[in-house]
Order: structure tokens, then C-alpha cells, then sequence
């Protein structure tokens, strides 16, 4: 195993989305790097993981079932009080400049437009958690 | 784009709930006897929803507490049955449904009455996350309980909201005190004191006292030195279905084992889970 493998092995990510195909290709692909990732498809599902294990990056994606089209942005506003030193990313296929800026001051740390390679996103997340090396 | 179905609805639904039963033990002057049993429920196996924490956490959260807790205690006097109606049996009911839902005593009645459960042999442990609240009708509720012959646990008490002023609503029968406290009070002279503190007070409030999270054989001696006769933990025995605690003879009126026979029970029932 290589050191970045062991490195990742310890930093645990949640991946929320309402989208099982998605959710399942996000998780294996992160997985497949050596990441501990953890999935949930609603807000309050996260929200429960997020309570019970240290997670050191969420991606959520925007839009999730059962709410108004923001609950992923509630999410990092949750998480921004509870989990202050976790890092987060939020993924959405209906980006505009005035959302980037909302995602942000909510406290996210990237704002992605989907369709997002996943390539790309292990190379976000990768930058983002190398502050906790 | 396909979207998962909502969580809430399978498990409102009762799908792939589970029970586990794990044995609370009297320490008396012939051994340890049996005093009942606690019933947990988990979610699905291999979802997020397993472990009762996140399951119950995702509930509070979805604000659901009410008809989840409804499904459970079916689920729990349904799987029960295998148990007899003889031990006591212990069930976890959040503050909040007690508070909002005042049609549950009703249907905790009606559903002891269907299972030939006697109300005098089961226990309400009323779990509370968050402040108290309530008021009039969580009041209403617990005379209602009383009135049923039910008794009234309060969970993980001296942790959160589960405070004086819940001691002082509640006036429960049985105070739970939680694994945070317990372990480690052999090693730490303060946690100790908490102990001897909590013990002190059930005695003014004529009740007893349940030393939860036992894993630690000294933090049981210490348990029983300060006064706290009943326990429950790993140490003693994990949860269990109800088929298992059967066939390990746990249902008999009689001492289950030595003091110092208890690593053989943990031991066998580590076993069989």
C-alpha cells in the first residue's frame, strides 16, 4: 500500500446525493484512492452520519429529494457549525454565479457544475484534504 | 434521473427492522438473578440505518419520532413473545412522542393487551434529545403510564437533557445511568463520586438505579460498592435475539451466575451472536 493510500485510509468522506447511480460511481471511484467514504441520499441522512462519525470532506450535491432545491446547501450550513474544520463541496447541475456565491458563504469550500469527472473530483478533494496532512 | 424512495417510508413501513434483547441482571445476596430485559431495535442490515444511532438520530431529524416508535414497540412485543410474559421487558420512547402523540399511551395499551404482556412487568425508558419541552401533555402522558401500571426508566441520566429538572418532571422508577459515566469509575475517583451522587438520589426517589455500558469488571464492583445493584453490558451479556437468550437459560427463576462466573456468560453469549 502506498503512503497516500494509508494517508487517505484515515480521512473518511461523505458523499451525499439523491441519484444512486451517481452516489455508487462517486463512492467507488473515491474509494478506489484509498478514501473510508460513507453515502447518504437525504439531507437528514447526512445529517445523522455527520453526527456520528468525524468526516474530514462532505460532497453534496445541491438538490436533494424531499426538500425545496437547496437542502445540500442547508447541509453545509449545518455542517459549517457542528464540523467547523471539515472541508466541503457542492455539486450541482443548475450552477449560476449568484449560487457559487451562496454555496460559499454558507461555507463551502468548492462549488462544482455537474456533469463533474470524477477524475476531477478526486483531484478537488485531494487539494482540499492535503491541509490536513 | 432515478431517485431513491424515501428512507422514513421503509422504515415506517417496518422493513428489515430488527430486534436485539439484552438481559439486565439483579446482583443479590444468592448471585446475579435476572430482572428483565431491554429491547433494541436496529435498522436494515448493510444500510447507514443499522446501528440505532444513526437510525434514531435520522428520525429525530425527520421529526418522525411518534410513528417510529409506534412501529418498534410492535415489532418489540411481536418478537418478544418468545421471551413469555414473565420478565420484565424495558422499551425506549422518545420525550417528544410522549409530548406530541397523545393517543400512544392508548395504543401501548391496547398492544400489551394484544400481546398478553402484563402493564406491571414493562417499563417506558424515556429517551430525551432534546430540551425539555412539552409541558401539560408530556405530564398527561406519564400519569396515563402510571395509570396502566407501567413504570417509568429515564435514559442516560446526568447526560444532556436528561437532567434535574427530567428527574424532577419524570420521578422515574428506574434512573439508567449511561456508559460515559460508568466506564472507567474504577480508575477515576470524580466518575466515582457521580456514581455514589446518582445513587444517593434514586434512594430519595424510591428507585432504582441501572449501571448501563458495563465492559469492565472493576467498573462493576465499583457499581455495586456505591449501591447500584442492577446492571447491564457487554460484560454481562451483549443483545441478543430472543431465540438465543431462550436457549441459554436466561429465562429461568433462578441465580444465572457467580460474581465471578460472569466472563462465562459474556463469554457464551459472545458466541452465539
Amino acid at each position: 500500500m502506498s503512503l497516500t493510500h494509508f494517508t487517505n485510509a484515515t480521512r473518511r468522506i461523505l458523499v451525499v446525493d439523491d441519484e444512486e447511480v451517481i452516489r455508487e460511481a462517486t463512492r467507488d471511484y473515491l474509494a478506489s484512492h484509498g478514501y473510508t467514504v460513507d453515502c447518504a441520499r437525504e439531507r437528514e441522512e447526512a445529517e445523522a452520519l455527520i453526527a456520528k462519525h468525524d468526516y474530514t470532506l462532505v460532497v453534496a450535491d445541491m438538490r436533494l429529494t424531499g426538500g425545496h432545491g437547496r437542502e445540500g446547501l442547508e447541509l453545509i450550513s449545518w455542517l459549517r457549525e457542528c464540523r467547523p474544520d471539515a472541508r466541503a463541496i457542492v455539486l450541482t447541475a443548475y450552477a449560476s454565479p449568484e449560487l457559487e456565491r451562496e454555496s460559499l458563504r454558507r461555507g463551502a469550500d468548492l462549488f462544482l457544475e455537474k456533469p463533474v469527472p470524477l477524475s476531477e473530483l478526486a483531484a478537488c478533494a485531494g487539494r482540499l484534504l492535503a491541509e490536513f496532512a | 434521473m432515478i431517485l431513491d424512495p424515501c428512507l422514513l417510508d421503509a422504515i415506517i413501513e417496518g422493513d428489515g427492522l430488527e430486534v436485539v434483547f439484552q438481559p439486565i441482571f439483579h446482583h443479590r445476596d444468592d448471585g446475579w438473578r435476572l430482572h428483565g430485559f431491554e429491547a433494541l431495535t436496529r435498522g436494515p442490515r448493510g444500510t447507514n440505518m443499522e446501528g440505532a444511532d444513526v437510525l434514531f438520530e435520522y428520525v429525530r431529524r425527520k421529526r418522525e419520532e411518534s410513528a417510529v416508535d409506534r412501529v418498534c414497540l410492535a415489532r418489540v412485543l411481536k418478537a418478544a413473545r418468545q421471551l413469555g410474559s414473565a420478565p420484565r421487558l424495558s422499551f425506549n420512547v422518545h420525550a417528544s412522542t410522549l409530548g406530541r402523540d397523545r393517543e400512544f399511551v392508548t395504543y401501548l395499551a391496547e398492544m400489551l393487551q394484544h400481546h398478553a404482556r402484563p402493564a406491571s412487568r414493562f417499563t417506558v425508558e424515556i429517551v430525551e434529545h432534546a430540551p425539555m419541552w412539552g409541558g401539560r401533555s408530556f405530564q398527561l402522558a406519564l400519569d396515563d403510564l402510571r395509570a396502566l401500571g407501567v413504570s417509568v426508566a429515564l435514559d442516560d441520566v446526568g447526560l444532556g437533557n436528561s437532567n434535574y429538572r427530567m428527574i424532577l418532571e419524570c420521578r422515574p422508577d428506574y434512573f439508567k445511568v449511561d456508559r460515559y459515566l460508568v466506564a472507567g469509575a474504577s480508575r477515576d475517583f470524580f466518575r466515582r463520586a457521580v456514581l455514589r451522587s446518582i445513587a444517593d438520589l434514586s434512594g430519595s426517589f424510591g428507585a432504582l438505579v441501572v449501571a448501563e455500558g458495563l465492559d469492565d469488571s472493576a467498573d462493576l464492583q465499583v457499581a455495586l460498592d456505591e449501591g447500584i445493584a442492577l446492571a447491564q453490558g457487554f460484560l454481562l451479556c451483549r443483545p441478543q435475539p430472543a431465540a438465543i437468550l431462550k436457549a441459554m437459560g436466561l429465562l429461568r427463576d433462578a441465580p444465572v451466575m457467580a460474581f465471578n462466573g460472569r466472563r462465562a456468560l459474556a463469554a457464551s453469549a459472545g458466541a452465539s451472536a
